[in-house]
């Protein structure tokens, strides 16, 4: 513990890079290989604006130039990476000319800010509950009622979300059906567009809430279970240790662990992961922007997006590797794992 | 005066099943000061009586009747107190110390904050000093300085130093009593001797009444002052260590003194046939190790060695040490997993490790191995037919079905088993001695040249290693095979084998035949390892804690200028260090 040594820091953002990188080549491959020409969805999306187009023939020439198109391969290859590099991912075809980057950063903050949200809530709600139906002294009506509540686990989200709609929005009207701020407020750094924001991202991210806190509450108690028959828990109520405090320093501090690396994993997940959520809510975030790049086979946004995935998963995985010997003496920076 | 009264104790288990009376009417006393031994096999009820005066009874285990008194009490009935009245008891008034030395501690706390917290789980807010101040004494009690071990990991701690730490955590309240649950059965002897002696001193300090759980009479007879034997919950005889292992009076008591094997004395074994059979006659020795060494990492596991069986005798070579001595390490070589790091292992003069395909095969089928964990050398999920008939019809021994059973039943019966029992059951449904023994039979079942016994008895109760061991040895007599029986307990080395290496820190120290190396140890390390045992005899001393302490400084030095005694040779097996 203590300070991290420099070749294990080195390694590790080797080990970053090169994870980046072949997963960028994987995304620029991948798309080539559509049958699909995406200046002729543009075409087509111009044709059906505008009747017809004119010189039809020209303008696909010409977007396929500007493009770079036309370019081989490794020339194309090339370009991306190093732009990619440098967070230039192009144009969009799709909403021509706007820079990909400037719409990855419209839409990632609503994004992080409802997933992550939702992700802590979910991860402190999951893990709660799965500790709570293993310790013995959880209130029996609780013994029953977490597991009664998994069935919403069963539930895909996009069904729940619907659900939620009807009942808070259509039936109830406490909350809006869709959007992520009011018509009515400027955004802005303002108590009133912070309000409505909190007020838009309730349902959405109660509807990830109810799914998806089952994952965490049925891993926390198979964990739990294990560390319940654990030698040392059984000393910590043969010490006359008081049940809280087994609960939380003995119990969960042991059990947790694993589950650090799983949240790690969803956090890069997470951008992409609620992609009907952010659909059905109408909220303006990377999975619907992903969402209508896919229909539109706008591929500079498509890589652009998955980009942003990939560089997040490993961000948060070489955090966790740092991180993870603060809170696990047993594992040290470096040591090799046999 | 005495401490904790059990009055007609019986304690339930209702299961699926039925209802089993783990516990049935028992009545003791423990006085202060005094040391009680709760002795008997595993399932004998010894555990859960004692987990029953601190109300921790794994579910669904209830007391069904009788009573639990503890006169420190205001009201002794322990069986009266709420929950946090009995929170409150725990560790302040009885302490317990676990069995599983390994796991007992929180491996995210430091090992002070685990003092600590006992402390203040008790007497609410102490002040950091005084913690300090408190458990500085407590570890020092037990021998561990606290200057090194305070802020240290469990997983920083050997297994010694770890039980260790759990006896200053139940002593750091001075409780009334002490109960110490088979607190050294994961130790070596040499360890053994030192923890079961820092627990008679921190216990003898404080006044407590010490229960002390196990299943060694021997450990027993050398710790406490009074024996109480339990056989399935109920308890068979109770009285003064002396009466009981002089004139013991229920068979039960008497199977227990007599299942510990003794250096000397007679041997469990039956007398040699006449006409022995014969073993592998061939050009080549059977194995044969040419300067072997084995380094992981910057720790060097065994250090240049070699040895040549010839084979064409049979032969039991055991190879004794303590954890961590490379005896394992030798045996896990010798089988082909683990290529060495110098020399070569030679099988009828050829490499193991690097044979070709086919010959691979061969070896694989004239090389046995037993293990130490009858519970993990079984796939669950089939009956124990498939672990025998599996090889057996690979290495295709089988003339058909009925050639595969006949052969298993021969098996199950040269080892003592009723085919009729064990055949066509789950490993689960089977004893932990029937499992061991259905793992000879599949070794025997493939007429092997060689087999490789690694702790083949170190997991089964007492009364069952000597049915084992001895049908290791008619493997010899009877089929010829040669044995290499790696263990640590020197007493059953001493019967069954011809020639015995002690290792130690991946040097062999003493080598010879048995009865020069263990009946009249040379080297200072075989004769520490002959010291620590605890044996069954009142009258043999087991030394004192200045001297068990004094046995690890002797370890140490040991340790810088290793050799060799040699005690003599056998036909037919050649050593050499290097």
């Amino acid at each position: 513990m203590g300070r991290i040594p420099a070749d294990y820091l080195l390694n590790r953002l080797f080990t970053l890079f090169l994870t980046v990188f072949i997963a960028a080549t994987l995304i620029w491959i991948i798309p080539r290989m559509s049958p699909i020409n995406p200046v002729d969805v543009m075409i087509g999306r111009m044709a059906a604006g505008g009747g017809s187009v004119e010189n039809s023939g020209a303008i696909l020439a010409q977007l396929t130039e500007r493009f770079g198109l036309n370019d081989p391969w490794y020339v194309q290859y090339w370009l991306y990476v190093r732009n990619t590099l440098t967070f230039d991912f192009g144009i969009s075809t799709a909403s021509f000319p706007t820079p990909v980057v400037t719409m990855i950063a419209n839409a990632l903050p609503w994004t992080l800010g409802l997933m992550l949200i939702s992700l802590v809530i979910t991860f402190v709600i999951g893990n709660l509950l799965g500790a709570l139906m293993v310790w013995e002294r959880t209130p029996r009506l609780w013994k029953v009622a977490i597991p009664a509540a998994m069935v919403f686990t069963s539930i895909p989200p996009i069904l729940s979300g619907l659900l939620l709609m009807y009942v808070f929005s259509t039936q109830l009207g406490l909350f809006p059906l869709t959007g992520a701020y009011g018509l009515n407020v400027e955004p802005g750094w303002s108590w009133d567009f912070a309000a409505s924001v909190l007020y838009h991202g309730f349902l959405p991210a109660l509807s990830i809430v109810v799914v998806t806190f089952g994952f965490w509450a049925l891993g926390m108690r198979g964990l739990m279970i294990t560390v319940q028959g654990e030698d040392y828990t059984v000393l910590a109520k043969a010490k006359g240790l008081k049940p809280r405090y087994i609960l939380y320093k003995y119990m969960i501090r042991n059990a947790i662990l694993p589950q650090i690396t799983a949240f790690a994993l969803k956090i890069g997940m997470l951008v992409a992961g609620q992609v009907l959520v952010e659909r059905i809510f109408a909220y303006n975030g990377m999975g619907k922007l992903l969402y209508d790049a896919i229909l539109d086979q706008d591929f500079p946004v498509i890589q652009g997006v998955s980009f942003v995935i990939i560089l997040m998963t490993a961000l948060a995985v070489f955090l966790v590797d740092l991180i993870y010997p603060l809170i696990d003496p047993r594992i040290r920076h470096g040591e090799a794992t046999s | 005066m005495s401490i904790l009264d059990l009055e007609n104790l019986s304690i339930d288990f209702p299961t699926s099943k039925g209802v089993v009376h783990a516990v049935t009417g028992v009545t003791l006393s423990v006085e202060k000061g005094r040391r009680v031994g709760f002795i008997g096999e595993s399932g004998s009820g010894k555990t859960t009586t004692a987990l029953a005066a601190m109300r921790m009874l794994a579910a669904p285990g209830f007391v069904s009747g009788g009573e639990i008194r503890l006169n420190a009490l205001d009201h002794p009935n322990v069986l009266d107190l709420s929950d946090e009245e009995m929170r409150q008891v725990r560790l302040s008034k009885i302490a317990y110390i676990p069995q599983g030395a390994m796991n007992s501690l929180n491996p995210i706390m430091r090992i002070e904050h685990q003092i600590w917290d006992g402390i203040v789980a008790h007497e609410g807010g102490v002040s950091e000093a005084e913690l300090k101040r408190r458990s500085n004494a407590a570890l020092e009690g037990v021998g561990l300085d606290p200057k090194i071990v305070a802020r240290l990991y469990p997983h920083e701690l050997s297994g010694g130093m770890k039980q260790r730490v759990c006896i200053a955590i139940g002593t750091c309240l001075d409780p009334h009593l002490i109960i110490a649950d088979e607190p050294t059965s994961a130790l070596d002897v040499i360890t053994q001797r030192h923890v079961m002696q820092t627990l008679r001193e921190a216990q003898a300090r404080i006044g407590a009444g010490l229960i002390l759980i196990g299943h060694d009479m021997g450990l027993m007879t050398q710790s406490v002052d009074e024996i109480a034997v339990l056989k399935k919950g109920e308890l068979v005889e109770y009285g003064p260590t002396q009466q009981i292992i002089e004139t013991p009076q229920h068979p039960y008591t008497k199977e227990l003194i007599s299942s510990v094997p003794l250096v000397g004395g007679a041997s469990f074994l039956d007398p040699a046939p006449a006409t022995p059979a014969e073993g592998e006659h061939g050009d080549d020795p059977l194995l044969e190790l040419r300067g072997v060494s084995k380094v992981y990492g910057n720790v060097t596991a065994l250090h240049p060695m070699s040895f040549r069986l010839d084979g064409a005798t049979p032969q039991i070579i055991s190879i004794v040490g303590q954890s961590g001595s490379g005896k394992s390490t030798m045996g896990s070589l010798m089988l082909g997993f683990n290529p060495p790091s110098t020399g070569e292992v030679l099988f009828k003069g050829r490499d193991v490790y690097t044979q070709s395909a086919a010959e691979k095969l061969a070896f694989r089928k004239d090389v046995q191995a037993v293990f130490q964990d009858p519970y993990a050398c079984f796939n669950p999920f089939y009956r124990v037919n498939h672990a025998l008939k599996f090889p057996f019809e690979r290495f295709g021994l089988s003339k058909g079905a009925d050639h595969t059973r006949t052969a298993m039943e021969e098996a199950c019966i040269a080892v003592g088993l009723a085919p009729e029992t064990v055949l066509d059951r789950y490993p689960h449904q089977l004893s932990g001695g029937q499992r061991q023994r259905l793992i000879v039979a599949r070794a025997l079942m493939l007429s092997p040249k060689l087999l490789i016994a690694d702790e083949p008895v170190s997991m089964v109760d007492a009364s069952l290693r000597a049915t084992i061991l001895k049908n290791i040895h008619d493997l010899k007599d009877q089929h010829g095979i040669s044995i290499l029986y790696i263990t640590h307990d020197l007493a059953t080395a001493y019967h069954v084998s011809d020639y015995v290496m002690v290792l130690y820190k991946g040097h062999v120290v003493e080598a010879g035949p048995p009865k020069e190396v263990i009946g009249d140890p040379q080297h200072a390390y075989t004769r520490l390892l002959i010291d620590s045992i605890p044996w069954p005899e009142l009258d043999r001393d087991w030394g004192s804690y200045e001297s068990a302490r004094a046995a690890l400084d002797r370890l140490a030095e040991i340790e810088t200028r290793p050799e060799t005694v040699y005690r003599g040779e056998v036909p037919g097996f050649a050593l050499s260090q290097g």
